[in-house]
């Protein structure tokens, strides 16, 4: 800490107010860590606040100190005195807040410095009157306001977005979620290896500071409570960080019964903050090697698209970039040749558990394509309305027929060609349906509406 | 000769390979074969079985899709992959739908049933922790709301569903850093049950007094449609923000019947309209009977498709809740609604389209959650799976169901004499980072015309949009 000349001696350059070199430049401590065996002095805040409290009675200009008074006064000519530093050892002094919420108001967290006590009020517990005229930021202390107008708007970083930035780390914080970044790793990454990636990513950009002024407060930085799971303690926010699968688990099923404990009244602790690591993707998490994981779902991706020509399921590039249980199933279904040595231990696994599991969304364009004779992906729903035409006319024998036409389609589905072609020995005579009923009974409305 | 008919279209191969089954239906999945099947083509074979089923329902052919049902029964499965679970709850909606064909059978099923409320409110719990939706429409709200409110010093939240604090716990933080400290601020819930708002005020009043703000709860215990907006006593001097999160589509239900008598697309086939008849239920009150007048006197075909957006009556209830909170002259409205247009008139549009957006929210839980989980589970059937029912098997003013996108929603909010406020870059921030620090992947905003659509891979499944009151000179 800078050290503060109290008094001046004689020597004969007092004015310019400049420190004399120590001879041993002392370190700067912590803040808030005083010498124990200094002096504690608890001034006012109107002490501290206050300005110029030296006035010169000629003119009426006001000083902050004695010393700087005395010399004024030389130049009205009138008598003056400088008072001399006191001969016996001067004791260190450390100085308290007076606001009694404040951490540095216990004399154990005193601050040393005079003037570092009075910017620290300032800015903590005053008001902020000094404004920027470039940006919007308000600043309590004169200085800082200073500070700021020379440096704002001189350095500029500017994302693809078109966001400006005049801080570097922000502008980092920012590119971090920016659109344009996601997007492009999201499509090139398979979903596992991007998840422990992007956990780690987020692990230190949630902690910028000019992350949205407002809900920064809500953002509990995790390096510090790595091992508290329990929000309840931690105060409530709307997010916490994903946390290991295996404690988010425990703590959903504990507020779970409690919530069922309490019945109506539901325990809106913690539960409802803490959110739930996907459990499903047994990807090895790798966080020595983040990198190396990284760099192999790239690879992955370029031998995909190098073999699109050879793999003529069209929605296994489609569907590649999309969920990440595609990939892992595109993995094991058309591509198991080129990429399987990059998929080790994941890819056995997944081979054990479900075999080609497309997602609902994917089969649903599948199931357009392939059911009627255009592209338009719409098409799902004009192959409903066209079957609505013939029932119409001829309520059940048609009817039966020409949307279980839709049936025929099932030739394309190579495992049921199969069966077909295995069955069709069988003889007329055990044509039944299950209902048990016989088709002959089918072309009869057995009218149930005649009930009514 | 009918039977000959029916033979010959019988004569290829799939439905001959149905009739190969010989064990009685009951015994459980007896076809091997079946269960050979690749997932893939299980799926594919089951939206096939589905549409044809739901046509057969559509047109009334109950035995046809009898039949269909059966198919589908061996190959569906609540506990399957994403595909089988999705038809499971479509068919029971069908068949639930079919059994309103038969009202005193389909009373008798449903008299005994016990709806849990505690149940309800933890399935709506799950969905808040489970899926980012609730999450990403609570971030976007309050972000919202914290810039209109900016310099404001008594603001006054109108909340048309609080059953979750975590919504407004996260706003009074931020209130917190104003740098012009916190305004005093009062919220009103609105709620079905009582229980909830007293677990709402307990929490907001504890967190509230903790962060030293001016803070106060009102409950209303009340229907949305039945809302009295009396009630909320708002002050003059107030700045009003309203937030409705997934509430203002139930306001759309009408009696379709009077519509349906005026729309060119009748269906005049016999068994249809005597499904279609007794699927309406005759006005029980004087409200269903004013719907009804105020409907014919609008006159115009609700067909969504062909009619342009202006000429499209303004359902009643909608129309008059929009005018009683445009007299408290509200900053700002936050609507966050599904984008997906399950409101069609005819049942195989709603059918088609439900199936879109309820497969990709199927698939996006499927993402977060493993499929052995009851939690998902209790989502799926009685969050997801009640939706979708409503949207098959209810009509008129049952079917609250009623979702649709924004570009209904845009024309219909600005006839009503409000105005869109662009969400700003800042609350995409916070959104996406949101979904960043959750991890959910597969998960996409976007932008379209200053609102925002969360979508699941590229199907658009929420949109959220800000609005404000123009004050007619």
């Amino acid at each position: 800490m800078t050290e503060e000349v109290i008094s001046i001696g004689s020597t004969q350059n007092p004015v310019s107010g400049s420190n004399p070199q120590p001879a041993v430049k002392k370190k700067r401590s912590l803040p808030g860590t005083p010498d124990p065996e200094a002096e504690v002095i608890a001034l006012s805040p109107k002490t501290l606040m206050a300005t110029n409290r030296f006035l010169c009675e000629i003119c009426g200009k006001g000083f902050q100190r004695d010393q700087n008074l005395q010399l004024h006064r030389r130049g009205h000519n009138l008598p003056w005195k400088l008072k001399q530093r006191s001969s016996k050892e001067v004791r260190k002094r450390v100085y308290v807040c007076p606001e009694k919420s404040c951490v540095h108001h216990h004399p154990s967290r005193a601050l040393g410095d005079l003037t570092g006590i009075k910017k620290h009020f300032c800015r903590k517990h005053g008001e902020k009157k000094w404004k920027c005229e470039k940006c919007s930021k308000r600043y309590a202390v004169q200085s800082d306001w200073k500070a700021h107008s020379k440096t704002c708007g001189t350095r500029e970083y500017k994302c693809d977005c078109g966001t400006i930035f005049s801080r570097r780390d922000s502008f980092i914080t920012h590119r971090a979620f920016c659109d344009a970044l996601a997007e492009e790793t999201a499509r090139v990454n398979a979903g596992s290896h991007m998840k422990n990636h992007a956990g780690h990513m987020n692990y230190q950009f949630s902690l910028g500071p000019n992350m949205g002024q407002h809900f920064s407060s809500i953002f509990k930085p995790i390096s510090s409570n790595p091992q508290n799971i329990d929000p309840m303690t931690r105060g409530l926010s709307l997010w916490n960080m994903s946390q290991q699968p295996p404690q988010s688990q425990e703590t959903i099923c504990k507020n779970l019964q409690e919530m069922h404990q309490m019945g109506v009244s539901v325990s809106s602790g913690g539960a409802i903050y803490s959110c739930i690591d996907p459990p499903v993707n047994p990807c090895p998490s790798n966080p020595h090697s983040p990198s190396t994981t990284y760099q192999l779902t790239w690879d992955f991706a370029k031998n995909l698209n190098s073999s699109n020509g050879a793999a003529n399921d069209q929605l296994s590039c489609n569907s590649l970039p999309l969920s990440n249980i595609n990939v892992k199933d595109m993995g094991n279904h058309q591509l198991s040749g080129s990429v399987s040595s990059l998929f080790s231990t994941q890819q056995q696994s997944h081979q054990q558990t479900s075999a080609a599991n497309m997602s609902a969304t994917a089969l649903l364009q599948k199931a357009a394509q392939i059911g009627a004779t255009t592209t338009d992906p719409s098409l799902l729903g004009n192959f409903g309305l066209k079957c609505t035409e013939n029932p119409i006319q001829n309520p059940v024998t048609t009817g039966l027929g020409s949307d279980f036409s839709a049936l025929n389609h099932l030739q394309m589905y190579p495992s049921m060609r199969h069966h077909i072609q295995n069955q069709e020995n069988i003889t007329e005579g055990e044509t039944r349906d299950f209902l048990g009923v016989g088709i002959q009974s089918i072309c009869h409305p057995s009218s149930i509406n005649g009930w009514i | 000769m009918v039977q000959e008919e029916g033979s010959s279209s019988f004569g290829s191969s799939p439905l001959h390979l149905f009739s190969m089954m010989s064990l009685s239906p009951g015994v459980g999945s007896p076809y091997p074969w079946l269960r050979e099947m690749r997932s893939e083509d299980r799926g594919l074979f089951l939206i096939h079985l589905l549409i044809a089923c739901a046509n057969h329902v559509a047109s009334g052919n109950v035995e046809n899709a009898n039949i269909g049902l059966e198919y589908i029964s061996h190959l569906a499965s609540p506990d399957g992959d994403t595909m089988q679970r999705i038809v499971a709850y479509f068919t029971e909606a069908l068949a639930d739908r079919m059994l309103k064909g038969w009202p005193g059978l389909h009373k008798a099923l449903n008299s005994t049933k016990i709806t849990s409320v505690t149940e309800e409110i933890i399935v709506q719990k799950l969905f808040f922790e489970f899926c980012p939706f609730l999450k990403l429409a609570y971030v976007i709200t309050n972000q919202a709301i914290l810039e209109a409110m900016e310099g404001e010093k008594v603001v006054h939240i109108i909340d048309l569903n609080s059953f979750e604090p975590a919504q407004w716990i996260s706003l009074l933080q931020a209130l917190r850093e104003r740098p012009e400290g916190p305004p005093h601020l009062r919220i009103t819930g609105i709620h079905e049950q009582k229980g909830v708002l007293e677990q709402m005020a307990n929490r907001l009043n504890q967190e509230a007094e903790k962060l030293d703000i001016p803070f106060q709860f009102n409950p209303i215990v009340s229907r949305l449609e039945n809302l009295d907006v009396e009630s909320l006593r708002v002050k003059s001097g107030e700045a009003v923000a309203i937030s409705s999160v997934l509430q203002l589509h139930s306001l759309l239900a009408v009696d379709d019947e009077m519509l349906r008598r005026n729309s060119p697309l009748v269906n005049k086939s016999p068994n249809a309209v005597h499904f279609q008849r007794v699927l309406q239920m005759n006005p029980r009150t004087l409200g269903d009977f004013l719907d009804k007048d105020v409907i014919n006197t609008c006159g115009a075909s609700p067909d969504s498709e062909s009619s342009s957006p202006l000429s499209l009556p303004i359902p009643p209830k909608i129309a008059s809740f929009l005018n009683a909170i445009s007299v408290l002259s509200p900053k700002l409205m936050v609507v966050t609604e599904q984008e997906s247009n399950h409101n069609g008139f005819s049942l195989m549009e709603r059918i088609t389209e439900a199936l879109n957006f309820y497969a990709a929210l199927f698939d996006g839980l499927e993402s977060t959650a493993p499929r052995a989980s009851i939690e998902r589970q209790k989502i799926e059937k009685m969050l997801f799976g009640e939706e979708i029912k409503n949207i098959i098997s209810c009509e008129g003013l049952d079917r609250k169901k009623r979702h649709e996108k924004l570009d209904k929603w845009i024309p219909r909010l600005e006839l009503a004499g409000l105005g869109k406020v662009p969400l700003s870059y800042h609350v995409m921030l916070q959104a996406r980072r949101l979904l960043h620090s959750y991890n959910y992947d597969g998960y996409k905003i976007k932008v379209e015309n200053g609102c925002f659509v969360i979508c699941w891979q590229d199907q658009p499944l929420f949109s959220a949009s800000a609005w404000r009151f123009i004050r007619y000179s």
